[in-house]
């Protein structure tokens, strides 16, 4: 059974067909590329996956149950974690905090044992932090030592970007979505994190879904790629397959002229 | 288009706009404050008995401030820092004569014309004192003169060092709060039976004495310029305690706050005991309120009816007076019912909007506190909440029985949670090594637990016999000692949340809603939570509120109630305790609660109008609070925090140098 199977998929904003029934399947282990040009709907992609907008039709099993329409939280909870195209860290709590806030559908310590602390509720948050500190020492030395306690806004742009996928490891997921993970950092963070992103399956056993803009990355990466484009997915294949395809290379280029317009 | 360079600051060269404006500004001011009474009802009180009425007071700072104001130059960096000297004296003479000749031109005009019949607090007194009892121009040009004078004293003071400027403003800051404390020294005077000390101080009951006046100052001034520092300089030994430390400090520190007002209650006098008791009230509410909007970031303008609920409960079942329902519990009895209706209010309150943010939150919660007020006065509901007329008779809080009772139980709970520390604690000394870390239990803190219950058994078994507290409206003591009492649980509920699993969801919660639902927080829950734990900390204040009145109408939950405990958060520090401890103090013990007189009764009239000014004031130069959580500073400031405030400290530098040189090694 596959982690993740997602069939006929859609979702539409007004008038804008964003995915237009996307076939989609993930198995355990594997790390699988979602390319495409600007606007193709691969954040609405992940946006539906992860529950921010409920599709309009289609079945999104994960573990063989279907999650499509949950709410956020509730597919959290069930093993789906993901990362922002755009950063979006919380940025006024420290490095710590946000991978502790990220392990909230993991731990269970209510009002009461907060209000007496309880032996379980010390013991939880110890593991809370620990698990933190932990996640955080999958980069290095950079979001360690005197980093744990510096608000989240003060980091460089890399550093957001890992700790946004700190943040996504901190609540242990089987599956994570990492949306262009690698925007915005220059050729050696590129391919640090590169390698970073084999890890993520070889040390820490995650299924990967990234969405790329970076070739090299999305070559050295992905066990599959698929591409979307106006929201159908257009082809699918390991990357020399796909990048050879010539559907991907008009979608990416423009259709040669005299074949029709736009 | 040339670059127009900054205008010189040599010799006596002033800013001729500044000076003007200011002066103006300073002329309004001061007619403002004149024109709408302040000035004619203050000047009944006397600060020091034959020269300073508080009715000058409110105008004297005036020229002072604006000709302090005007007269500042902005020292740039990197540039020539500007000179002081004679330009800042005149400058400042400038703009307390412009203010002084605006108020005489006030005074003149209103006594020409008779504007009575639109501003009612200008009458021929105010012109009288407005002219020092003098002919209106005479008093018009003394005005100009005495102007200038002061607005020369607000220029010289940029002469002195900071060292003396801020000697000289405790001194009067001191001299002010003895004069407004007459009455609470007088009352604990009598307590202690030295009225003689009190006749040596306050000339009978109109302000300072002119001798007692100079001691203060010059006592004030040398103790500040003696101990400057010293207390930043402990606050900043105390934040760099390590945190295990700092928190058994604060915890101390609160123990011994509590232990103080349990027992200065008996000292301080009815008048002292009614302030607090109010302050107390609203330092209750407004620690309910930071958690709703502080903590969670929900902007709730409709928290009255959470007090209403508590309040209502309270009276009709306590009330042998409430019209259908009239068990006549006792206010013990009848708290875990108010609990309950509290935490229910907050579910209906909390539901319908979870899906709102932002101003649509703050306007459908501004129309909840007047649906409930409303209804609180329905004629439909008359029979059980009293209508218009309210509930009268509302029991009295008597706690001696029950208050042991409330002690002894939790007395064993201590020994409970003692046992489990302690073998929680030598559990882990069994395992040892690395599993041993700050916040665990050991094996000593089980047993000091334990101890502490025990103690607290003891105590609530004897209690009854040797207190009768009875909480009524007429005995302001026992009032005041029942507030502390429910403040410090609520403090300890909105502190032990703070750094929890619940409260650090409500921060994300608060940051980025979307997010914090993405990474698995259920934000439906997590908001009816700070709803209701809100809402029940706000009922505990309703409860007191109705013992300690003994009547209720739906009159006292208006909106300004609401607002006004929103200010005390805001103008405090939202998201922390300290912050809204000392908003309650200030706002509430100086000015008053909306219906309650602070430390200053002559307020009463003006109190709204000094919210709001306040409020703006806050805003503009300090949004952050009085005493702000380092986390909602750092979120009002990031740049500036971005820049410096790491690189200042010295690991901060370290680690600054570190990482550069980390980044070097990489990049070769
Ligand atoms: N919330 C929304 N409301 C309306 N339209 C939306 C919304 N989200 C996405 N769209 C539209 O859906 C289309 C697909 O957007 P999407 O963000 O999924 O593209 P993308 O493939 O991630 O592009 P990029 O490479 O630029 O990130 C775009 O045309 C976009 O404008
Ligand atoms: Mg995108």
């Amino acid at each position: 059974m596959p982690l993740l199977e997602i069939s006929g998929l859609a979702k539409q904003f007004g008038g804008l067909k964003a995915l237009g029934g996307v076939d989609f399947t993930i198995d355990e282990g594997e790390i699988v590329s979602v390319i495409g040009p600007n606007g193709a709907g691969k954040t609405t992609f992940f946006n539906t996956i992860s529950g921010m907008y409920p599709p309009d039709s289609g079945v999104i099993l994960f573990e063989g149950e279907d999650i499509a329409g949950l709410t956020p939280d509730r597919i959290a909870k069930r093993g789906i974690s993901r990362t922002y195209q755009n950063v979006r860290l919380f940025p006024n709590m420290t490095v710590l905090e946000n991978v502790m806030v990220a392990q909230h559908c993991r731990t269970s310590r209510g009002v009461f044992s907060a209000l007496f602390q309880t032996p379980a509720f010390l013991r939880e948050e110890e593991e809370i932090r620990q698990r933190g500190k932990e996640v955080l020492g999958f980069f290095g030395t950079r979001l360690t030592g005197y980093r744990f306690d510096q608000p989240a806004f003060v980091l460089s742009y890399a550093n957001r970007r890992r700790l946004e996928i700190a943040r996504a490891m901190a609540a242990q997921p089987r599956l994570l979505l990492l949306d262009e993970p690698t925007a915005g950092m220059n050729p050696r963070e590129t391919r640090e994190l590169t390698g970073l992103i084999g890890k993520l399956r070889s040390e820490r056993g995650f299924t990967v879904v990234v969405i790329e803009h970076d070739m090299r990355v999305v070559r050295d990466v992905s066990d599959r790629v698929v591409v979307l484009d106006h929201g159908v997915k257009i082809a699918e294949g390991t990357y020399e397959e796909v990048s050879s395809n010539d559907d991907v290379i008009t979608a990416y280029l423009g259709r040669p002229a005299g074949e029709g317009s736009s | 288009m040339t670059t127009t360079l900054p205008r010189a600051t040599r010799g006596l060269d002033i800013d001729r706009r500044k000076v003007i404006v200011g002066g103006l500004l300073a002329g309004s001011v001061a007619s403002f404050l004149s024109a709408i009474g302040m000035v004619e009802t203050f000047d009944e009180r006397m600060i020091i008995d034959p020269i300073l009425s508080l009715g000058y007071a409110a105008l004297v700072w005036i020229p002072v401030l604006f000709g302090y104001r005007v007269s500042q130059r902005v020292a740039l960096e990197g540039m020539e820092a500007p000179r002081v000297g004679a330009g800042n004296v005149l400058a400042g003479a400038l703009v307390g004569a412009i203010g002084g000749g605006m108020l005489g031109l006030f005074a003149v005009l209103v006594d020409a014309v008779n504007v009575r019949n639109v501003l009612l607090n200008v009458t021929p007194a105010l012109v009288d004192l407005l002219s020092f009892h003098q002919p209106v121009a005479v008093g018009a040009l003394l005005l100009v003169a005495v102007g200038a004078a002061l607005g020369a004293l607000g220029g010289v003071a940029h002469l002195f060092n900071p060292r003396v400027k801020s000697a000289i403003v405790s001194g009067v800051a001191w001299i002010l709060l003895f004069s407004f404390t007459e009455l609470v020294f007088g009352d604990i005077f009598d307590d202690l039976g030295m009225l003689s000390v009190d006749r040596l101080i306050y000339a009978a009951d109109r302000g300072l004495t002119l001798g007692a006046a100079l001691v203060i100052f010059g006592g004030a001034a040398l103790g500040s310029l003696r101990f400057k520092g010293r207390a930043s300089g402990a606050v900043a030994r105390f934040q760099a305690m390590p945190e295990e430390k700092r928190r058994s400090r604060a915890f101390y520190f609160a123990a011994a706050v509590m232990l103080a007002g349990l027992l200065l209650p008996s000292v301080f006098g009815s008048y002292l005991n009614e302030v607090l008791a109010t302050v107390g009230l609203f330092m209750l509410m407004g620690i309910g309120l930071n958690v709703v909007v502080g903590f969670a970031g929900l902007l709730d303008l409709g928290y009255v009816a959470f007090f209403a609920v508590g309040a209502y409960t309270t009276a009709v079942l306590t009330s042998p007076l409430s019209p259908n329902i009239a068990p006549e519990m006792a206010f013990f009895e009848a708290l875990p019912f108010v609990l309950l209706m509290a935490a229910l209010a907050g579910l209906v309150v909390g539901t319908p909007v979870i899906r709102m943010r932002g101003d649509y939150l703050a306007i459908v919660t501004l129309a909840f506190g007047e649906i409930a007020r409303l209804l609180f006065q329905a004629d439909w509901l008359k029979g059980t909440f009293g209508g218009a007329q309210g509930i009268l008779r509302i029991g009295k809080g008597s706690i001696h029985t029950y208050f042991g009772y409330v002690v002894v139980a939790s007395g064993v709970v201590a020994l409970l949670v003692g046992f489990l520390r302690w073998r929680e604690g030598r559990r882990l000394d069994r395992i040892g090594g690395p599993a041993r870390l700050p916040g665990n239990s050991t094996p000593g803190l089980g047993i000091t637990i334990m101890a502490g219950g025990l103690g607290a058994i003891v105590f609530g078994l004897l209690f009854p016999s040797f207190a009768t507290w009875t909480v009524t409206g007429i005995d302001s003591e026992a009032v005041f000692r029942m507030v502390m009492v429910f403040v410090a649980i609520a403090a300890f509920v909105s502190w032990r949340l703070q750094d929890s699993r619940v409260g650090r969801a409500w921060m994300a919660m608060r940051e980025d809603e979307q997010v914090a639902e993405s990474m698995g927080i259920n934000v439906v829950t997590a908001k009816l939570l700070a709803f209701v734990i809100g809402a029940m900390l706000a009922s505990l204040g309703g409860a007191l509120f109705a013992v300690k009145i003994g009547t209720i109408f739906p009159a006292s939950f208006k909106i300004v109630q609401s607002i006004i405990i929103l200010v005390i958060v805001i103008v405090g520090g939202m998201g922390s305790l300290r912050g809204v401890a000392i908003g309650a103090l200030v706002l509430i013990g100086i000015l008053g609660g909306p219906t309650q007189t602070g430390l200053l009764r002559e307020f009463q009239e003006y109190k709204l109008l000094l919210y709001g000014v306040i409020l703006v004031y806050m805003m503009l130069q300090r949004p952050e609070g009085l005493l702000p959580s380092a986390r909602r500073s750092r979120e009002l400031h990031q740049e500036e925090f971005l820049q410096d405030a790491w690189i200042k400290t010295q690991e901060g530098a370290a680690a600054v140098a570190e990482v550069a040189a980390e980044e070097a090694e990489e990049e070769r």
